[in-house]
């Protein structure tokens, strides 16, 4: 009975893991595209950034690992930009006023964009938070990243400088 | 035996250049088989590059063909209905987004980028929707969001009561300046 319970406990963890890959189904397909209005009252469309390396990173005020990624990924933003990458934060709050305060509170550069509405990050299937999306320069999703921990941001500056040298 | 040795010498001497002679035919023919075969998998080469370009093509073919079908499919001429975005200057007004309803239901809601707006005050027009519709009366209510004049948030709204008959219908939804009052004016017009 033990040994059954053990078998059940392995196929329950294999579909939890099967659920978790599918999160990423993603990548290799075409990035979805949207419009969204950002913090500086612009909309911007991703298709419009067709041609250079993107990352979409989702996040949330509520959400302590994003409040210690932003900065990081805002060096990104800064050492690779005129070299065609591009980073877009997403914030999915229901209130866009409290993630203003905490873009000037982290003093990051880089484009906010507010779905107040969830549209976008129900068509990136976004399920943890941060959610980091990396786009090729074709258009092409090539990596997803549930979650951060430190240490990541290395994974991320590996995986832009071979975007961009494409 | 010496004279044996003598006399044998130059059959040897012959034999030797016969045989070097030999090499060489063996080493030229070995290079001509060589060339001839890197000639071959050159055009061989060449070929599968001309059979893989011809397979680009059939598949890009393939993929128009099938968007077409597929547009033909989702939206069958008799009861297609088709809604555009013109503008005309936009001195007065600043686009941000439309919103579009029909019989009530909101089919469309699109934010418009800097330069898609650049792109129709060049004269674009943009596709903003599309949708199947019954033959009979219609109401289309397009809500239009931006900057009006002096840069203030600007909401209007504008109504048309449409009939669609047989065949594919389009809609014009058009923003042109009014110099006289300084103000935008938003119309809907339909396409003979």
């Amino acid at each position: 009975m033990k040994g059954l319970g053990k078998i059940l406990l392995v196929a329950a963890l294999t579909v939890l893991a099967q659920g978790g890959i599918a999160a990423s189904d993603l990548t290799g397909q075409s990035a979805p595209d949207f419009a969204l209005k950002s913090a500086t009252g612009e909309n911007l469309r991703l298709s419009e950034y067709r041609g250079d390396v993107v990352m979409i990173n989702f996040w949330a005020t509520w959400c302590g690992p994003c409040r210690q990624e932003m900065p990081l990924l805002d060096d990104l933003y800064s050492r690779y930009q005129r070299v065609g990458f591009s980073l877009l934060g997403v914030n999915i709050d229901d209130d866009s006023r409290r993630a203003m305060q905490m873009v000037e509170e982290l003093g990051v550069n880089f484009p906010v964009l507010f779905d107040e509405k969830k549209t976008v990050s129900k068509l990136y299937q976004v399920e943890a938070m941060p959610v980091t999306v990396i786009v090729d320069r074709a258009g092409t999703v090539r990596h997803v990243h549930h979650g951060y921990k430190p240490g990541y941001e290395e994974q991320y500056l590996t995986q832009i400088r071979a975007l961009l040298r494409e | 035996m010496r004279r044996l040795v003598k006399g044998a010498v130059p059959g040897v001497l012959l034999m030797m250049a016969g045989l070097a002679a030999n090499a060489q035919d063996l080493g030229s023919a070995a290079t001509d088989a060589s060339l001839a075969n890197e000639a071959e998998s050159r055009q061989e080469f060449r070929s599968l590059d001309e059979e893989v370009q011809s397979l680009k093509k059939e598949v890009l073919d393939l993929n128009r063909d099938l968007f077409l079908l597929e547009e033909e499919l989702l939206f069958p001429a008799n009861s297609q209905v088709a809604f555009f975005i013109s503008m005309d200057i936009g001195e007065y007004f600043g686009l941000d987004s439309v919103n579009l309803k029909v019989d009530g239901k909101e089919v469309a809601n699109y934010l418009y980028t800097q330069r898609e707006v650049d792109a129709l005050v060049r004269g674009g027009v943009h596709r903003l929707h599309m949708e199947n519709l019954k033959v009979g009366e219609h109401e289309l209510i397009a809500v239009f969001t931006g900057k009006g004049p002096h840069g203030r948030d600007y909401r209007r709204g504008a109504t048309l009561r449409f009939n669609k008959g047989i065949g594919a219908k389009y809609v014009e939804l058009e923003i042109t300046d009014r110099i006289s009052k300084q103000q935008p004016e938003f119309d809907i017009r339909e396409w003979e």
